[in-house]
C-alpha cells in the first residue's frame, strides 16, 4: 500500500473538490432520504386518519396538535439559511487562505504530462472516452444527459410528487437519478481521479503510479471476437445485429421497470407515446453506458459495431 | 449542530413538548461559528500582512543585527582612520598645503579688496546702462523699419538718445558717491572696461589657488587610497540610512534581461534583496559579523559584482531561483516541482556562468566551470558525446571538404556554362549579339579564377584543419608494433587496475567481449616491422626525462608517489606493455605515422600504392598528396603529444628507462585467441557498439560517429527526459529527482539506471565507468547544470568580436596543449613544473621556462609566429631551445597549424592589448661615436650584461643565464626593451634581471653603476642608447665584443 | 495542502466540541542570531626583570665534507682580495669539529610576548664575492643594511617563500637597506652576477636568536622564563628541535649535533 501516493492525490488542490465530493454527496442523499422517508409515513398515516388529516397539514414528523399548522419563514427559516452562509464562508476562506490555484510551469509543447487529466468535473467525459467512440463520448452522450435533464419536467406525471420530500411519490425519478448520477458519473469521476495513472492504465488504490508500467492488454472488436474478419458490410452487419439486440432486450426491460406495479402502471396510464418513446429512448441509451464499460473491462471488447462511418 | 448525532427512527422518538422549529434555538452554533468567521478574518489578516510576507520579519532582524555589527566595527574603522592621518606622509601633505593655502592669502586679499571697490561700481552702472541700451536698441528697430517720410524724425531721436546724456551716481572707496555724467557710448565703455577688470581679477584667483588645491586633491586620495574599508564616517552615514531604513520589497526591475522561454520574454523582476538584504552593503558582511546568519551576509564575490552590476543583471540570471516569489524560502529560490530554473546548489554556482559564457574557456572566476570544462575535455567525453565548442576540429574538416568538392562542381559548371556561350556566339546573328556573348563568357572565365584561388585558400586550410584533428585516446592501427599482445585484454578488462589514474575508462564487458575487443584491434592493426633499436642508457634517460619537462603532462610513481602532471598517462608501469622499438620512435617524434590514411578512399595508403605511382613512399605535412589522387591525406598521429626533438639517441635513452618502470612479479597469461579471427569480427561488433572510435583511431572506424547524447542543453532537459529507471519512485521519495541527482549518480556509476532491470547485455546503457572523484563528480555536474538553453537574451551573452574574442578562442588553444603545465599565463596561476621536487630549490627556479604575462607586449609578433613554428629557431641544430638554450626544460614543437599559430599570436596580443598587424618601428641608427660610447658601456665592468646573457660561446654559455643578444632585434619590441632594462621588477617581480641599472636624473634615465668616462658629455637618454644599440647588434658585432 | 485539511478537521472539531480556538499557520521562521566576536589574544611586552640564557654549541660528527672550489676567474678583482683559493661556505666545519652558520632561534614559546622592531639594521655585506655573514637572522620588520665593499658589481636576489621576491643591482660602494615583514626560515639570498655567491636570511619574530661562530657556540641572552622549544637550523644538514626550560636568572647550556 503506497499511502505517499494515495496522499499526493488526494493532496493534489486539484482534486480537493472530489475528496468533499465524495463525502458529501452520501451524506447529504442519506439525508434526503431520511426526511423524505419520514414524510411517506406521515402521509400514510394520514391517509388512513382522516381526523387528523383536518388538523395537522405539516407533512413533517414529528408534530402535536396544539402546534401552529405554519410557520413563518421569518425567522425560521432565514436564520438556518443565514446560519449555512457563515458556516459555508468559514469554510471557503479557510480554503483559500491555505491553498493557492494550483499554477503549474510554462506550458511546453514537446512535453505533455502523463497522466494528463481534464478537470474534476470533466473527469467522468474523459473516462467515458475509454469506452466509447471520441465522438459519442464526447458530443452524443453530454448532449443526451444535457436534454435528457432538459426532457424531466416534460415527462414527469405525477403532480403529487411536488413541493416536498418524497421517495413513494418519486421511486422511479428518483432511482433513475441516483443511478445515473452515482453510479455513472460519481463512480467514473472517482475511477478518473484515484484510478487512472499514467498512460490511463488502471492502477487500483494505493498501487504506485509507475511511469515504466506494462501491462498486456489488447482489446477487440465484438466481430473479431466472433471470428468475422471478412469486411464490411458482414461486420457492419455483425455489429447492427448485436446493437438491435441490446436495443430490443433493453427496451423490453425498462418496458418492465415502467409498468413495475400499480403506481407505475398508473403513471403508464397517463403518458404519451412521444414521453414513453423519449423515456424509453433515454434509459437505453443510459443503459448502454454501463453495458459498455462491462464488456471493455471485462471481455476487452473495443467497439461492439464498426462501420466505416461510425463505431459503437 | 444535532444532526450528525445517532438518533432513532423518527416515529418512535418521543414527541417533545414545544415545536422545534419554533422553540429551538440556533443561538449557540451561529454564536461559534460566527466566533469561528471571526478567527478565520483574523488569520486571514495575519496570513496576508505576515504570513505570505516573511521578509518583513527578515527586513527588521537585518536592520538589528546591521547596527549592531556597525557600531561594534565604528572604533576600529576610527583606529585605522587616525593611523592614516596620523601618518608622516599625510601629515607632510597637510602641512604642504597649509603653507600653500597662507602663501597665497596676501595676494587673494588684494585680489578681494580690489573687487570690493569694483563690485558696488559696475551694480551702479549695470541698470543705467542696460535700460538706455534696449531703449536705444528699439529706436534702431524703428528707423530700420520706418517709412521714408517718417525716417528723419526718428534719426533725431534715435540721435538724442545716443548723446544722452546719463547721469549715474558712481560709489568711490571711500563709501562717497559721485555722480557722473556719459552719453550712451562712453558709458558702454565704462562699462565695457568694469567687466574686462572684474574678469581679470577672476582669472587671477584661479592662478593662484591652482596649486593648493592640487594639493588637497592629493590629500583626499591618500586617505582613499590607504582605507582598506569604509571610513568612520561612512560607518556613521550607514547608521542614519539604517534609522530611517524602509520596510519594504527591495525590487530590481529591467526588461532587457528578462527571461526568454517559450512564453517570450518577461522583464527581470528581482526581489531577492527583500530577504538577503545586506548582499550590497558597502561593509563586507560575514554571517559571523551578522550573528551567525547566512541571510544577511553580502555577496561572496565583490568582484563579479562590479563586473556584473545587480541594477542590470539582477539575481536570478545568474543563480536562478524565481526572483518574482516573496512568499517564502522554498518558493523564492524555487525549489518546487513547478519552478523549471531552481537556484543553482552552492556547489554549483559556477554553473550560472556558462549561459552567458559559452565561448570561454577559462574564466577567472569560475573555477569550479573551468575544472569541469577540463575534465569533459581530458577524460574525452566529446569521444562519445556531441558538444558545441569541444572537438570542433572533425566538424571543420567535413565542411571544408565538402565546399571544396562543391567549388570543382561548380568550377566544371561554369567551364561548361563558358564552351556553350562561346559556341553561341560563334554562331550568332548579328556582331553585336556575338559582341555581347563573348564579354559574358569573358566573365565566366573570370569566375572561374576566382574559384580557383578560393579553392586554393581551402585546399590550405584543410590541411591546416588536418593537422589540428586530435583524438584523445592513442591510435590503435600501431597496437601490433606498440603494444605487447597479453597485455591488451588485461587492460581493456579493466584499465583501472594497470594505472588507476587512466582516462581510458572501464567498459561493462564480460570476459568473452574483452576477448573479442582484444582479438579485433589487434588484428586490425598494421603489420610492420619497425627498425631494430639498439638499447640506450636508462640513467641518462632519468635525466632526461625529469629533465626535458616530460612531467609537465605525464606523472610517475604510483599512488601518493606519483609526481608529474595529469595531463597525460601515468607511466610507472609502460615498461609492463609497450614495445621498445615503437617507444624510441613515439618518443623521437609522436607525430610519425607508420602509414598516412586517405579520407577519400577511407583506408591507410601502402608503400605499394606510392610505388604504383612511381611515387617515394614519403609523408610529412610537406608531402600530405594522396598518391592516388589530388586530395590530402592525414599524415599525423593525431595526438596532442608534443615533439620535443631529442636526438635518437636521447630517445633511446629515455625509451630504456620507461621500459625499465614496470613490476617485478608482472605477469600476462598468453593470448593466442588474439589471432582468432571469428572472434574478431564479435569484436568489430562491440567496437562499434560501444564507439571505441570516439578516443581511438581504428581502421574501418575512421569516419565513426559519436554514439551519446549530445550535452550542449543537457542541463535544461525536462526532468521527465532524463530516465531514472526504477529508482524514479525512489527519487522522488528521497528528493533527488532532479537533474543534479541524475547527473550525480550517472557519473558517480554510469550504469546506474541499469538497477534491477532485465535487460539483452547489449541494451545495457553503454556509458563505462571512469572512477572519478566526488571532486571531479561534483565539477562536471557544474559544467553539466550549467549547459542549458540559455534564457538570457543573447545580446546580454559574453561574445565580445573585439580583441576578446581573440581572448576567448585563445585559450582553448591554452588548454587543448596544456601550455599552462609549463608557461604561468596569468598572475598567481600556478604551473605544474614550478611544483615538481626538481624546482624546489631557489637556483634550479631559474630553470623554470618563462612566465608569458605581457609576452605579447614583449615580442615581435612576426617573430612569435616563427617560433611557435620552430622553437629551436633553426633547420639544421634542433637539438635545443631556441631563445633559452641554458633551460634544460625544452619547448617543444607542438606540430601547430598556421591558424593555430595565428590565433595564438593574436591572443597574446590581445592579452597585453597591442594592436595587429604590427609594425616595427626599428630604433634610429648609432652614430659612430655614439657605437663607440654604447660598446663601453655595454662591455663595462660595472655593467652585468654580459655576465648572464649568452653570447653564442658555448665555454660561457652553459652557465649563462639569459638569452643571446642576437634575438633581440627581430624578437622584441623596443619600447618594451627600454622599460625592461630601467625597470625589470614592475615587467615581472623577481626576475633574475637585476633592476637599478639605471638612475633617473633630470628627465634623462643614465647609467647608474658606474660613472663611465665617455658618456659624461653623452646628454641623451642612456637607456635608450642601449636599446639602439641591442636593435642593431650583429653576430659579428658580437664576435668583436667576446674576442676582447 | 495539508493545512486545508488541517483546517477542515479541526473546523470538525470545534463544531463537534462546540467551540474552538485560532486554527494553525504559518510563522517565517526566524534566524536566531548567535553574537560571535573572535576574541584576540592579549600579547604584550616579555617581563625581563628575572631573565635567563642559554648557551651551547653546536658539534659536528664525522668526516667532513670537501667543500666545492670556487673559481672566481669571471671577477679579477674578488680573486685578488682572498689570497689563495676559495672554497663554497655550504658546510663549513670549525677545527674543533664543531659546525658553523647553523641559526639557532626560539622555534615555539614566545607567542603570548610582543616585541618591538629594532631600530638599528642588520648589515649583509658583499665583500670578495661573497656575502657575509653567511647566515643572518634579523627580526620581522626590521631593516637589512646592504653594502658592497667590492669593486664589482653585484644584484642582491633573495628568493623567498612567504616575502615579496625582489632583484636588485649595487655598483660597488652603494648601499641600500630593505626589510622582510614576515617570518621565514630561511630566505635563500643569490647574485644572478656571480652564481656562486649564496646567503641565508632567517626572519624570526623575536629577538632570540644566534648564529653559530668559528667555535660552534652560540648564546641567546636575557630570555623570559617559560619553557621553549629551540630549533637549529643549517643549510645542508636541516633542523632540529629541543625543549628547554628557563628557570629566572639561570643560563642554560644545550647541545646539538649534527653528523656528516
Amino acid at each position: 500500500m503506497d499511502w505517499a501516493q494515495l496522499w499526493e492525490i488526494a493532496a493534489k488542490p486539484d482534486n480537493i473538490p472530489i475528496v468533499a465530493l465524495l463525502v458529501l454527496i452520501p451524506f447529504f442523499t442519506w439525508y434526503g432520504f431520511r426526511q423524505a422517508l419520514a414524510n411517506d409515513r406521515l402521509i400514510a398515516r394520514l391517509e388512513n386518519d382522516k381526523e387528523l388529516a383536518k388538523t395537522h397539514n405539516r407533512k413533517l414528523e414529528p408534530y402535536r396538535e396544539e402546534w401552529d399548522q405554519k410557520v413563518y419563514v421569518w425567522p425560521y427559516l432565514l436564520r438556518v439559511e443565514f446560519f449555512v452562509a457563515i458556516v459555508v464562508t468559514v469554510i471557503l476562506m479557510i480554503w483559500s487562505i491555505t491553498l493557492n490555484a494550483p499554477l503549474e510551469e510554462p506550458a511546453n509543447p514537446n512535453l505533455t504530462m502523463n497522466p494528463s487529466k481534464a478537470p474534476w468535473y470533466f473527469l467522468g467525459l474523459q473516462e467515458m472516452l475509454v469506452y466509447f467512440d471520441p465522438w459519442i463520448a464526447g458530443v452524443l452522450m453530454p448532449t443526451l444527459i444535457i436534454v435528457g435533464l432538459m426532457v424531466i419536467p416534460y415527462i414527469d406525471l405525477n403532480p403529487l410528487g411536488n413541493g416536498y420530500y418524497t421517495f413513494r411519490q418519486r421511486k422511479f425519478a428518483i432511482l433513475t437519478f441516483l443511478f445515473g448520477f452515482m453510479v455513472l458519473w460519481l463512480v467514473m469521476v472517482f475511477i478518473g481521479t484515484f484510478i487512472r495513472g499514467p498512460g490511463w492504465m488502471w492502477f487500483w488504490p494505493g498501487a504506485t503510479w509507475d511511469h515504466h508500467r506494462l501491462i498486456f492488454e489488447t482489446n477487440r472488436d465484438l466481430h473479431e471476437i466472433l471470428g468475422i474478419t471478412s469486411g464490411q458490410p458482414w461486420i457492419g452487419l455483425v455489429g447492427a445485429t448485436a446493437v438491435g439486440l441490446y436495443v430490443a432486450v433493453f427496451g423490453w426491460l425498462t418496458h418492465k421497470l415502467i409498468v413495475w406495479n400499480e403506481f407505475n402502471r398508473k403513471i403508464y396510464e397517463r403518458m404519451t407515446l412521444v414521453q414513453y418513446l423519449t423515456l424509453q429512448t433515454f434509459l437505453v441509451v443510459m443503459w448502454a453506458l454501463p453495458v459498455k464499460i462491462l464488456l471493455r473491462l471485462l471481455f476487452r471488447v473495443k467497439y461492439v459495431m464498426v462501420t466505416p462511418w461510425f463505431n459503437i | 449542530m444535532s444532526i450528525l448525532r445517532k438518533r432513532p427512527r423518527l416515529e418512535d422518538r418521543p414527541v417533545p413538548e414545544k415545536d422545534p422549529i419554533t422553540t429551538s434555538s440556533l443561538a449557540t452554533p451561529i454564536a461559534i461559528f460566527s466566533l469561528l468567521l471571526i478567527l478565520t478574518l483574523v488569520w486571514a489578516l495575519y496570513d496576508e500582512i505576515l504570513g505570505l510576507r516573511p521578509w518583513i520579519g527578515y527586513q527588521r532582524d537585518f536592520v538589528k543585527t546591521y547596527q549592531k555589527a556597525l557600531v561594534e566595527m565604528k572604533p576600529v574603522r576610527a583606529q585605522e582612520e587616525a593611523a592614516i592621518y596620523g601618518s608622516n606622509e599625510y601629515q607632510e601633505l597637510e602641512q604642504a598645503l597649509q603653507e600653500a593655502e597662507t602663501a597665497i592669502k596676501p595676494a587673494l586679499a588684494e585680489i578681494e579688496q580690489e573687487e570690493r571697490i569694483l563690485g558696488p561700481k559696475l551694480t551702479a552702472i549695470t541698470k543705467p546702462f542696460t535700460t538706455a541700451r534696449s531703449r536705444v536698441q528699439a529706436a534702431i528697430y524703428l528707423l530700420e523699419t520706418a517709412n521714408e517720410s517718417s525716417k528723419a524724425s526718428l534719426e533725431e531721436d534715435l540721435q538724442k538718445l545716443r548723446e544722452g546724456p546719463y547721469t549715474v551716481e558712481i560709489p568711490e572707496p571711500d563709501g562717497s558717491l559721485v555722480e557722473k555724467s556719459y552719453s550712451y557710448g562712453e558709458m558702454e565703455e565704462e562699462f565695457n572696461a568694469l567687466k574686462v577688470k572684474q574678469g581679470e581679477l577672476q582669472a587671477r584667483t584661479v592662478e593662484l589657488v591652482r596649486p593648493s588645491t592640487q594639493l588637497r586633491r592629493e590629500l583626499n586620495t591618500f586617505a582613499s587610497a590607504r582605507l582598506t574599508s569604509v571610513t568612520e564616517a561612512q560607518v556613521e552615514g550607514l547608521l542614519t540610512r539604517l534609522d530611517n531604513f524602509r520596510v519594504e520589497i527591495k525590487q530590481i526591475y529591467n526588461a532587457d534581461i528578462g527571461r526568454v522561454a517559450a512564453n517570450g520574454q518577461t522583464p527581470l523582476v528581482d526581489r531577492c534583496e527583500s530577504c538577503h538584504a545586506g548582499v550590497r552593503e558597502p561593509v563586507i558582511l560575514t554571517p559571523e559579523t551578522m550573528g551567525g546568519n547566512p541571510l544577511f551576509a553580502s555577496h561572496s564575490n565583490r568582484e563579479l559584482l562590479t563586473i556584473h552590476d545587480p541594477e542590470t543583471f539582477g539575481c536570478t540570471p545568474c543563480h536562478n531561483g524565481n526572483g518574482v516569489a516573496t512568499v517564502g524560502v522554498k518558493e523564492g529560490h524555487g525549489n518546487y516541482k513547478h519552478w523549471l530554473w531552481p537556484l543553482y546548489p552552492k556547489a554549483h554556482f559556477d554553473a550560472g556562468c556558462l549561459q552567458c559564457h559559452e565561448a570561454d574557456r577559462h574564466l577567472e572566476l569560475a573555477p569550479t566551470l573551468n575544472a569541469g570544462k577540463q575534465l569533459f575535455s581530458q577524460r574525452g567525453c566529446q569521444g562519445c558525446h556531441p558538444r558545441e565548442g569541444f572537438e570542433p576540429e572533425p566538424r571543420l574538416l567535413r565542411s571544408v571538404q565538402k565546399s571544396i568538392l562543391d567549388l570543382r562542381l561548380e568550377r566544371n559548371e561554369v567551364e561548361q556554362e563558358t564552351q556553350r556561350t562561346i559556341s553561341t556566339a560563334d554562331r550568332a546573328e548579328t556582331n553585336e549579339e556575338a559582341d555581347r556573348l563573348y564579354n559574358q563568357a569573358d566573365a565566366l572565365t573570370l569566375n572561374i579564377a576566382d574559384i580557383d584561388t578560393q579553392l586554393d585558400r581551402l585546399t590550405v586550410r584543410e590541411a591546416d584543419v588536418m593537422l589540428e584533428v586530435k583524438k584523445v585516446g592513442p591510435n590503435l592501427k600501431e597496437v601490433k608494433t606498440k603494444l605487447k599482445k597479453e597485455w591488451i585484454p588485461v587492460w581493456i578488462s579493466n584499465p583501472h587496475d594497470f594505472r588507476p589514474t587512466t582516462k581510458m575508462p572501464r567498459f561493462r564487458l564480460d570476459e568473452q567481449q574483452v576477448q573479442a575487443v582484444s582479438a579485433y584491434i589487434w588484428q586490425s592493426g598494421i603489420d610492420v616491422e619497425l627498425p631494430q633499436q639498439s638499447s640506450g642508457d636508462p640513467q641518462q634517460g632519468e635525466i632526461l626525462f625529469e629533465t626535458r619537462g616530460c612531467l609537465a603532462c605525464h606523472s610517475i610513481g604510483e599512488e601518493s608517489g606519483a609526481t608529474g602532471g595529469t595531463f597525460a598517462a601515468n607511466l610507472s608501469r609502460v615498461g609492463e606493455k609497450a614495445n621498445y622499438d615503437y617507444l624510441v620512435r613515439w618518443i623521437h617524434n609522436p607525430k610519425e605515422r607508420t602509414l598516412p590514411y586517405c579520407p577519400i578512399h577511407q583506408r591507410d595508403i601502402t608503400p605499394e600504392d606510392y610505388a604504383s605511382q612511381g611515387l617515394p613512399f614519403q609523408f610529412d605535412p610537406q608531402h600530405a598528396q594522396c598518391p592516388l589522387g589530388d586530395h590530402l591525406l592525414q599524415v599525423q598521429q593525431p595526438t596532442v603529444m608534443p615533439n620535443l626533438r631529442l636526438s635518437w639517441d636521447e630517445s633511446r635513452d629515455v625509451a630504456s628507462y620507461l621500459m625499465m618502470q614496470a613490476h617485478e612479479d608482472a605477469a600476462y597469461p598468453d593470448a593466442e585467441y588474439l589471432d582468432d579471427s571469428n572472434l574478431a569480427k564479435q569484436g568489430q561488433a562491440l567496437v562499434k557498439h560501444f564507439g571505441c572510435a570516439g578516443c581511438h583511431e581504428i581502421s574501418g572506424f575512421e569516419n565513426e560517429g559519436k554514439i551519446g547524447t549530445d550535452l550542449t542543453k543537457e542541463g535544461s532537459k525536462p526532468i521527465e527526459r532524463l530516465d531514472f529507471g526504477l529508482l524514479t519512485t525512489q527519487a522522488k521519495q528521497e528528493g533527488w529527482y532532479n537533474a543534479k541527482g541524475f547527473f550525480d549518480r550517472k557519473l558517480a556509476d554510469p550504469s546506474v539506471w541499469d538497477q534491477g532491470k532485465v535487460k539483452e547485455p547489449l541494451e545495457r546503457l553503454r556509458m563505462p565507468n571512469h572512477e572519478l572523484s566526488s571532486e571531479e563528480i561534483n565539477q562536471l555536474t557544474t559544467f553539466l547544470l550549467g549547459s542549458v538553453e540559455s534564457v538570457i537574451p543573447t545580446t546580454h551573452h559574453y561574445a565580445p568580436d573585439d580583441d576578446r574574442e581573440e581572448i576567448q578562442k585563445g585559450w582553448w588553444l591554452v588548454a587543448k596543449y596544456n601550455c599552462m603545465a609549463c608557461h604561468q599565463f596569468s598572475p598567481g596561476q600556478e604551473t605544474v613544473l614550478e611544483n615538481l621536487p626538481l624546482y624546489q630549490d631557489p637556483d634550479s627556479r631559474d630553470q623554470l621556462p618563462p612566465s608569458l604575462v605581457g609576452e605579447g607586449a614583449r615580442v615581435n609578433p612576426n617573430w612569435l609566429s616563427r617560433f611557435l613554428r620552430n622553437p629551436a629557431l633553426s633547420e639544421t641544430d634542433t637539438n635545443r631551445n631556441g631563445v633559452r638554450p641554458y633551460l634544460k626544460a625544452r619547448m617543444p614543437s607542438f606540430g601547430l597549424s598556421d591558424g593555430e599559430i595565428q590565433q595564438l599570436v593574436r591572443f597574446f596580443n590581445a592579452l597585453s592589448k597591442q594592436p595587429l598587424p604590427y609594425t616595427a618601428v626599428p630604433p634610429d641608427p648609432l652614430s659612430s661615436q655614439e657605437l663607440t660610447m654604447a660598446r663601453e658601456l655595454f662591455t663595462h665592468q660595472a655593467a652585468p650584461c654580459l655576465r648572464c646573457h649568452a653570447t653564442g660561446d658555448a665555454a660561457t654559455d652553459a652557465d649563462s643565464s639569459a638569452p643571446n643578444f642576437l634575438l633581440v632585434p627581430e624578437r622584441l619590441r623596443s619600447d618594451w626593451t627600454k622599460r625592461w632594462i630601467v625597470h625589470p621588477e614592475t615587467i615581472r617581480p623577481g626576475t633574475n634581471m637585476p633592476s637599478g641599472l639605471f638612475r633617473q636624473q633630470d628627465q634623462r634615465w643614465v647609467f647608474g653603476l658606474a660613472d663611465v668616462p665617455s658618456l659624461r658629455s653623452y646628454t641623451k637618454d642612456h637607456a635608450e642608447l642601449m636599446v639602439r644599440y641591442m636593435f642593431q647588434y650583429t653576430a659579428g658585432e658580437q664576435r668583436r665584443l667576446t674576442s676582447r | 495542502m495539508a493545512k486545508l485539511y488541517i483546517g477542515l478537521f479541526l473546523l470538525g472539531l470545534t463544531v463537534a466540541c462546540g467551540g474552538g480556538g485560532e486554527t494553525a499557520s504559518e510563522v517565517a521562521p526566524e534566524a536566531e542570531s548567535i553574537a560571535a566576536t573572535p576574541e584576540t589574544p592579549q600579547s604584550s611586552a616579555p617581563d625581563l626583570s628575572q631573565s635567563g640564557s642559554v648557551t651551547g654549541r653546536v658539534s659536528f660528527e664525522g668526516e667532513a665534507p670537501k667543500m666545492a672550489r670556487i673559481r672566481m676567474g669571471a671577477e679579477p678583482s674578488c680573486e685578488e682580495k682572498h689570497g689563495g683559493p676559495i672554497y663554497s661556505q655550504d658546510v663549513v666545519v670549525n677545527d674543533n669539529g664543531t659546525l658553523k652558520n647553523v641559526f639557532i632561534w626560539i622555534k615555539e614559546g614566545m607567542d603570548q610576548y610582543s616585541f618591538e622592531t629594532p631600530s638599528d639594521p642588520a648589515v649583509l655585506d658583499q665583500d670578495g664575492c661573497l656575502y657575509t655573514p653567511h647566515v643572518l637572522g634579523v627580526q620581522m620588520g626590521q631593516g637589512i643594511q646592504m653594502l658592497n665593499s667590492d669593486q664589482a658589481t653585484h644584484n642582491i636576489h633573495p628568493v623567498p617563500a612567504n616575502n615579496r621576491e625582489w632583484n636588485i643591482s649595487q655598483a660597488a660602494g652603494q648601499e641600500m637597506t630593505r626589510s622582510f615583514p614576515r617570518q621565514e626560515i630561511t630566505i635563500p639570498v643569490k647574485c644572478n652576477i656571480h652564481p656562486w655567491m649564496k646567503s641565508y636570511i632567517a626572519v624570526v619574530p623575536h629577538p632570540y636568536f644566534s648564529v653559530t661562530s668559528d667555535d660552534g657556540t652560540f648564546e641567546i641572552n636575557n630570555m623570559p622564563p617559560g619553557d621553549y622549544t629551540i630549533e637549529v637550523w643549517h643549510e645542508t644538514y636541516g633542523t632540529q628541535e629541543q625543549q628547554i626550560k628557563i628557570d629566572p636568572n639561570s643560563s642554560q647550556n644545550i647541545e646539538f649535533s649534527y653528523s656528516g
